[in-house]
């Protein structure tokens, strides 16, 4: 008996540690910042007075909150199609062709391990709009008569944004549909082939069934990391031109750390993670229908 | 007939993965191309694309005069006791996820997808007044602490799919032997994950590497930055030189690629499978 009471101590010992880390580090924020949205919390001044609703009033009733929600989901929507699309096509291609795919795949990967200062550097000297790479090819091709102020100009802007983000993101979609299409069984396709399926109804009965949930889950992961991604667009943009590309992350440092009004940034934050546990609520029960349906 | 329309469109799907190669690989190039090149070949006109003359000096002068080195070794610094510590948490609360809470399991992974909904932006907030409390902005330890937040849940997340791979009957034999849980799981278990947990550990480690957010918030003299700061604030000089910007990221990216490229086939596993069975 005693011995069996030192043994459920033991397994504790296991997760006790990362709880702790869970705890500390990611329930307790949670707690702390819905307490000081409701605060005039200051970053530089000390004291500060418990206002109830007051910041999320103030944000709400700023257009500007509601100009860069809109960004957000536009820049989240418009990059997750584009990491979607490129990201599946790529896996589908790689998963055709006989030769060369270890080197397509490793090229292709090399965006990912891009730390976001190196992806803004990288981009801002490649776009630059006087000795950039591009531009100048793009004038000495004669395809531009001047040269295109990609991360300036209003209205190229946000596509550029949108463009490096797919580039971006793209290889891991790709390397986990990849690894998802090489699960499915090939003499599924074989028996298929002799029933006379067409190469798309092959694709759509028998592939598309296979990769779903994970597709569904990267879609959720990476629906959370583009919406909550500040490091891309404040490195690169800054948030302008005249914000026309501030998100919400962005508008939120913006809040706490230029305006330094950190009570009311946390309650931005505040209300990005409800719309997220919103989004996610959505998401998860479309994947729990479809983890049901497979078995 | 078919045979022809197979090669079409296998040619076709080289071309189309021709050009996403080059897309994904040529900023690095063009990054390496002009950290060799001097200032006055940056900006001349036409852009050439191959360096005229090889040089060093955008290196040497980022390492010696900038102090390029200090922020690297406070970056190695900081990343590696993040993901020696984090590796250590983590796989033991992965095995203890897999052996003792097969119930609780599914839970936990799904407490660990939530934390990962956390807006990084909502945590600094709170982190930064803490650590303000703490005494430990501006230090390394503040940043380890804080950047085991996300590499704890996404280590555990990966090696909870390696660790369902070792066989049970394996550690019932060793406890039959009279090993204690403990020694089960050092002796037993950690040696055949070894490869799944190195490559978390590499993970792990990237990540810390390539932090911005956290280390752009809590840390403001330049003796204590990391890479990432570093860099920014070359950008924030007035007469931007792209030449050291260029070599600088070169000495960030390269070794995150090179390390990339040795856990390129465990990666994609173990993001999704520790959550989806």
């Amino acid at each position: 008996m005693k011995r069996k009471v030192k043994f459920d101590y033991a397994r504790w010992i296991f997760v006790l540690p990362a709880l702790l880390v869970v705890g500390i580090l990611l329930v307790y924020p949670i707690f702390s910042s819905l307490y000081y949205s409701m605060t005039t919390k200051h970053l530089i001044k000390a004291s500060y007075d418990f206002i109830g609703l007051e910041n999320y009033k103030a944000v709400l009733s700023d257009s500007n909150f509601y100009k860069a929600f809109l960004t957000s989901i536009l820049w989240t929507v418009g990059s997750l199609l584009g990491q979607l699309f490129i990201g599946f096509t790529a896996a589908l291609a790689i998963n055709r062709v006989k030769i060369g795919k270890g080197i397509y795949r490793t090229l292709m990967i090399i965006p990912w391990a891009f730390p976001s200062i190196v992806i803004a550097l990288s981009w801002k000297w490649i776009l630059n709009g006087v000795s950039g790479f591009l531009p100048n090819i793009l004038v000495q091709l004669g395809i531009s008569s001047e040269l295109p102020q990609f991360l300036s100009d209003s209205s190229l802007v946000f596509l550029t944004l949108i463009f490096i983000n797919v580039w971006f993101g793209a290889p891991m979609i790709m390397v986990n549909v990849l690894s998802a299409l090489q699960t499915i069984p090939q003499d599924q396709y074989e028996a298929a082939q002799i029933d006379g399926a067409s190469k798309f109804q092959q694709f759509w009965h028998i592939t598309v069934p296979h990769i779903k949930v994970v597709v569904g889950l990267l879609v959720v992961l990476r629906t959370i990391w583009v919406f909550n991604n500040f490091d891309i667009i404040y490195l690169l943009t800054g948030g302008g031109p005249a914000n026309a590309t501030t998100t919400v992350p962005v508008y939120a440092y913006n809040m706490g750390w230029g305006t330094k009004l950190l009570g009311r940034s946390s309650a931005v934050t505040v209300l990005l993670l409800a719309f997220l546990l919103l989004v996610c609520l959505v998401y998860f029960t479309i994947i729990g229908k479809w983890e049901k349906e497979d078995k | 007939m078919t045979n022809q329309k197979e090669k079409i469109g296998n040619g076709l799907c080289h071309v189309y993965l021709i050009i996403l190669s080059v897309i994904a690989f040529f900023p690095l190039v063009w990054v390496l191309l002009c950290s060799v090149k001097s200032s006055g070949e940056l900006t001349a006109n036409p852009t050439r694309f191959l360096p005229k003359h090889f040089t060093l000096e955008n290196f040497t002068h980022v390492i010696q005069d900038l102090g390029f080195a200090g922020n690297i070794s406070n970056s190695l610094i900081i990343a590696i006791s993040t993901t020696c510590i984090a590796i250590v948490v983590s796989s033991m609360a992965a095995y203890g996820i897999v052996r003792f809470f097969p119930k609780l399991g599914s839970i936990m992974s799904k407490v660990l997808v939530a934390t990962y909904m956390f807006p990084p932006i909502l945590l600094a907030i709170p982190y930064s007044m803490v650590m303000a409390k703490l005494g430990f902005v501006n230090t390394r330890v503040g940043l380890v602490i804080v950047y085991l937040s996300f590499s704890v849940p996404y280590a555990v997340w990966m090696l909870v799919g390696f660790f369902k791979t070792v066989p049970l009957g394996i550690e019932e034999a060793a406890r039959v032997d009279g090993a204690n849980k403990l020694q089960t799981f050092v002796r037993i278990v950690l040696p055949l994950v070894m490869p799944g947990i190195v490559a978390t550990a590499i993970y792990t480690f990237i990540n810390a590497w390539n932090e911005f957010l956290y280390s752009l918030i809590l840390i403001n003299s330049t003796d204590k930055m990391t890479v990432s700061v570093a860099l920014k604030s070359l950008q924030g000089s007035e007469i931007l030189n792209w030449g050291d910007m260029m070599a600088a990221s070169a000495l960030v990216v390269v070794p995150s690629v090179i390390f990339f490229m040795f856990i390129q086939n465990k990666i994609a596993g173990g993001m999704t499978d520790g959550a989806v069975k």
